[in-house]
């Protein structure tokens, strides 16, 4: 918008009238809306109630996630934001007595109908975890192709190195190991091991990546690159960030959905929008005192 | 137990400092206003002088607000809140000028003789003090329902403002030879004239500060 934009609008407005409210602004300059030509799929989460056992985790969920943008899910230990990602990957029910009700659509189908498959979920569904956690016995080679031998047919070397290449050259990590592909992973930096482990989770090629507190055993320095990263690859999957670190999810999403437990301890989806008008003016009280550090 | 006690305390000290300010230059307004009044240059010298305190304020205030956005990281009313301060002690500083001119005009008028435009100047400056102390106490309690109210008072003060100019109008058709001294008094005038459009831009950093939303209060 030009100075002079500015101005016409100043002399346009009615006497003691909005002129525009900061979510215009968000609306005009944020990147909270995909581009036309993003990859990744939408998911939707219908009425989701996830349970430990007896107890309940969350409650009635429901949220859109958008491709070719980031969303980060913030809120205090215990509002069942990392609950909330392991249900888009059906590993939410891997834990013994855990158990989900309601629908995640991942591009309009539901992967809790009865006949949902769910390894093939996983398999298009990446998930990066706090800790990088590249498999100790093996190389850089073989750490990112790992995925795709386990989930798919045996290819010829050249295909494997085709994605190798490809994946590391998507996490920024080609150039620092190109020429040690073959030694082994844990011999990297935290903040390489990570970028190992994403690129680990987007060789088999998957339409959402989910990344539970990605860099939070991470220098800044590691920070910034997994920061910049979720940018790069926001065009190509449907991002999903769980932070502690509200900074970061400023910072690095396009959409943040805050999340609380009430007073049974039971995760409720306080409200989510673009970042900038969560951060700059919530409208729940209770995420402006999150976010404003005066609450957990 | 309350969280971020010390970055409630830090802008607790801040604010101090603006209510300082606005009383400051409150103060230098009706110092410059009854030097002007009783030709007192004494009293000129010392709403002049007072504005080196003002100006040191907003360095003050602005670096602490500075130092505040870089280790506090304040998001939503907090974030707004700092934005706002930056506007409260631009048009303060500013407003503060004005006080300075005013008294810079009482030490040269400390010779010569009575004018009958300094009525409605004393009241001009009046509604400049009521409205400088209605923002500073507006944006302290987050008060937009004053904001508005104290806005108002801007009309006013350019009724004021056009009633001096026409005043001193008809005294140069009548007397040119008082034309120096009638473009002084209209000059300090238009300064009054500013000081309720600084006021207002307050107001309206107030309105943001509260509500996130930018309006116009007067046009």
């Amino acid at each position: 918008m030009s100075p002079n934009d500015g101005q016409a609008m100043r002399s346009a407005a009615p006497e003691g009238q909005i002129m525009r409210s900061l979510s215009d602004v968000v609306q005009e300059r944020g990147p909270s809306l995909p581009a036309a030509n993003v990859a990744g799929k939408g998911v939707q989460i219908r009425k989701l109630n996830a349970y430990y056992g007896a107890h309940q985790a969350l409650e009635d969920i429901d949220f859109d996630i958008n491709p070719g943008v980031v969303t980060a899910i913030i809120g205090p230990s215990g509002c069942g934001k990392s609950t909330m990602i392991r249900c888009i990957n059906r590993m939410h029910e891997v834990v013994k007595g855990a158990t989900v009700k309601g629908s995640v659509l991942v591009d309009g189908r539901d992967i809790y109908a009865s006949d949902a498959n769910p390894t093939r979920i996983r398999r298009n569904i990446g998930m990066v975890f706090q800790k990088p956690n590249p498999f100790p016995t093996r190389s850089i080679y073989e750490n990112v192709i790992t995925g795709l031998r386990l989930n798919m047919k045996r290819k010829p070397k050249r295909e494997y190195d085709e994605v190798v290449e490809k994946s590391l050259r998507a996490v920024a990590l080609w150039d620092e190991v190109k020429d040690k592909l073959h030694a082994s992973g844990t011999a990297l930096s935290g903040g390489q091991q990570q970028r190992l482990c994403i690129a680990r989770a987007i060789a088999i090629e998957p339409e959402i990546l989910l990344l539970d507190e990605p860099a939070s055993a991470l220098d800044p320095t590691a920070t910034m690159k997994i920061e910049d990263l979720l940018f790069e690859l926001k065009t190509r999957y449907t991002i999903v960030l769980v932070t502690h670190n509200m900074q970061q999810a400023a910072r690095a999403s396009d959409i943040t959905a805050f999340f609380l437990a009430d007073e049974r301890h039971i995760g409720h989806l306080v409200e989510s929008g673009p970042t900038r008008q969560i951060f700059m003016t919530p409208t729940d009280k209770r995420t402006e005192d999150y976010i404003s550090g005066r609450l957990g | 137990m309350q969280a971020r006690i010390h970055f409630i305390e830090e802008l607790t000290r801040l604010n101090h400092d603006i209510l300082t300010m606005g009383t400051k230059v409150e103060e230098n307004f009706r110092k410059a206003i009854e030097a002007l009044k009783t030709r007192d240059p004494e009293l000129a010298r010392d709403a002049k002088a007072g504005d080196a305190l003002v100006n040191a304020l907003q360095l003050k205030i602005e670096d602490q607000a500075a130092a505040l956005i870089a280790t506090q990281q304040p998001v939503a009313h907090d974030l707004r809140e700092l934005v706002a301060v930056f506007k409260v002690t631009h048009n303060l500083e500013r407003a503060g000028d004005h006080a300075a001119h005013l008294a810079k005009l009482a030490i040269k008028f400390q010779e010569e003789p009575a004018f009958r435009q300094i009525e409605k100047l004393e009241e001009m400056v009046d509604r400049c003090c009521a409205m400088i102390r209605g923002t500073v106490d507006a944006y302290l309690n987050n008060d937009t329902a004053k904001a508005r109210e104290v806005a108002k008072m801007d009309n006013e003060i350019d009724r004021l403002n056009k009633e001096v100019v026409k005043d001193v109008i008809e005294l140069i058709r009548e007397r040119p030879e008082q034309v120096d001294r009638a473009t002084r008094l209209l000059t300090n005038s238009g300064y009054l004239e500013r000081v309720g459009d600084h006021m207002t831009n307050i107001c309206e950093a107030v309105i943001f500060m509260v509500e996130g939303e930018h309006v116009e209060l007067n046009d």
